[in-house]
C-alpha cells in the first residue's frame, strides 16, 4: 500500500500519525482514501471544488506530481507520497494613486503626440509601457513614488486589489499603442491615430470612471480558466471596477 | 495557546521585517511545543520567492523552502511552529490572502513596519473552519535563544 507522509500542521488530524498507510492506484484515489480515513483533513487540503489548494504541495518520491501527471499519476506499492506546504500570505493591495498618475502621463503624452503629430512620442510611451509590463510596474508610477508621493502633491490611495489585473491591461494598451505607431510609421495615418485615441480612451475611463477594461478582460479570461489568469475580482467588485475596500 | 518568545528572536523578526522594508519579509518560526505553550526558539530566514514588485504585497516559501525548514528544525532538535513575515505600512492584523493561504495549527507573527520602523508584532492562528484568525497572545520572555 502507498504510504502518504502527513506534514506537522495536518497531523492533529490524523490523530498525529506521521505516516499513513491508503489505498489507491492513483495520487487522487490515494487522496480520496486518505480523506476517507480523515475527513476532518478536507477544507484543508482541498477548495469548495475539491480542486488541490494551490498551498498543497504532492511529492511522489521528491517530484513534485505537478510536473508529472497531476491527480492521475500512477502509484505503486511502495511509494510514498510527501504533502509539503508551501507558505504564502501578504496583503492584497494596490496603489491607485501610482495607477492614476501612469494613466494621466499616458493620456496627456499620447495627446501631444496627436496634437504635434510626433509618431515617435507615442512610441516612446508604448516603449515605456512595454517596459512597464516587463518590469511589473506602472509606466509611468515612479513619477509618483519618486516625486508627487514624497512631495505630498498626490496623496496615496491604497485599496484591496489585485495587481495582476492592472499588469495586463498596462500590457494590452502597450500592444494597441504599438501597433497604432507601427500603422503610423507605414502611412495609414487614420487608423494609425485611431489606435492611439483608442488607447486614450480606455485610460480616460479608467482615469475618470474608475472602469479598467483591460483588468475586466483579465477576469473574464480568469473565469474561462485561461492559464496564467488566477485571480478573481476583490469581493462586492464588479469585475474591472474600482474596488472600494481601503487596504 | 499561548506563544513564547525571547526578546533576542522577537528583535531578531524585527530587524528582518525591517530590512526587508518596503518589501514583505517572511520567514518560519521554529521551537518548541509543549502542548501548553508554544516557544519560538529561532528564526529561519528564507528568501520571498514572489517576483519583483509583487513582493512588496505578498511573500511565498516554495515546497523546497519548507523542506529545508523542516530539516533545519531536525537538526536544532526542534519543529516548524509557524511563519513570520512583515505588513510594510499596514496594520499587523491578517489579510484576506493571509487567511486563503494559512495552514492550521500554525502559529502566523505579522509585523507591522511604518515608514522602515519595526512596530509591532501580533500571533495569529487559523481555525479549524478556516473562517477567521484568532488572535493568540505572544509572552515575550528572556529565554535561551538557539540562534
Amino acid at each position: 500500500m502507498p504510504t502518504i507522509k502527513v506534514p506537522s500542521p495536518l497531523r492533529s488530524y490524523t490523530n498525529g500519525q506521521a505516516e499513513v498507510l491508503v489505498q489507491g492506484a492513483t495520487v487522487a484515489a490515494a487522496m480520496d482514501d486518505f480523506i476517507a480515513i480523515y475527513p476532518s483533513l478536507q477544507p484543508h487540503l482541498f477548495n469548495g471544488k475539491g480542486e488541490l489548494r494551490p498551498f498543497v504541495n504532492l511529492f511522489l518520491n521528491s517530484q513534485d506530481v505537478r510536473h508529472l501527471q497531476g491527480l492521475e499519476t500512477p502509484l505503486a506499492e511502495d511509494d510514498r507520497l510527501m504533502i509539503v506546504p508551501s507558505i504564502a500570505g501578504g496583503l492584497e493591495q494596490v496603489d491607485h494613486a501610482a495607477l492614476r498618475t501612469n494613466q494621466a502621463f499616458i493620456i496627456a503624452l499620447s495627446l501631444l503626440a496627436f496634437i504635434l503629430n510626433q509618431p515617435w512620442l507615442a512610441a516612446f510611451v508604448a516603449g515605456m509601457m512595454i517596459l512597464g509590463t516587463i518590469l511589473r510596474v506602472p509606466a509611468f508610477g515612479f513619477m509618483y513614488w519618486r516625486i508627487f508621493r514624497p512631495l505630498g502633491w498626490i496623496a496615496p490611495e491604497v485599496l484591496k486589489d489585485n495587481p495582476e489585473p492592472h499588469r495586463f491591461a498596462q500590457g494590452f494598451g502597450a500592444t494597441v499603442l504599438a501597433v497604432g505607431v507601427a500603422v503610423l510609421l507605414a502611412g495609414a495615418n487614420g487608423l494609425g491615430w485611431g489606435l492611439v485615441w483608442l488607447v486614450i480612451g480606455l485610460a480616460a475611463l479608467n482615469l475618470l470612471v474608475g472602469f479598467c477594461a483591460g483588468c475586466a478582460v483579465y477576469y473574464w479570461l480568469s473565469r474561462l480558466k485561461a492559464p496564467g489568469f488566477v485571480q478573481a475580482p476583490p469581493e462586492d467588485t464588479f469585475p474591472g471596477m474600482r474596488p472600494k475596500a481601503k487596504a | 495557546m499561548n506563544l513564547e518568545i525571547s526578546t533576542e528572536v522577537l528583535r531578531q523578526i524585527h530587524r528582518h521585517g525591517e530590512a526587508a522594508y518596503p518589501e514583505e519579509g517572511a520567514g518560519l518560526l521554529l521551537g518548541s511545543d509543549s502542548g501548553l505553550a508554544c516557544t519560538v526558539q529561532a528564526i529561519l530566514d528564507l528568501p520571498n520567492t514572489r517576483e519583483d514588485q509583487a513582493r512588496r504585497t505578498r511573500y511565498l516559501l516554495s515546497a523546497e523552502d519548507y523542506l529545508r525548514g523542516e530539516a533545519e528544525a531536525d537538526r536544532l532538535g526542534l519543529e516548524v511552529l509557524g511563519v513570520f513575515h512583515s505588513h510594510p505600512d499596514h496594520p499587523n492584523r491578517p489579510s484576506e490572502f493571509d487567511r486563503e493561504w494559512a495552514w492550521p495549527n500554525y502559529s502566523y507573527i505579522i509585523t507591522s513596519v511604518w515608514s522602515g520602523r519595526a512596530i509591532e508584532s501580533r500571533a495569529w492562528r487559523l481555525t479549524d473552519d478556516r473562517q477567521q484568525f484568532v488572535e493568540e497572545p505572544i509572552a515575550v520572555r528572556d529565554l535561551e535563544s538557539n540562534s
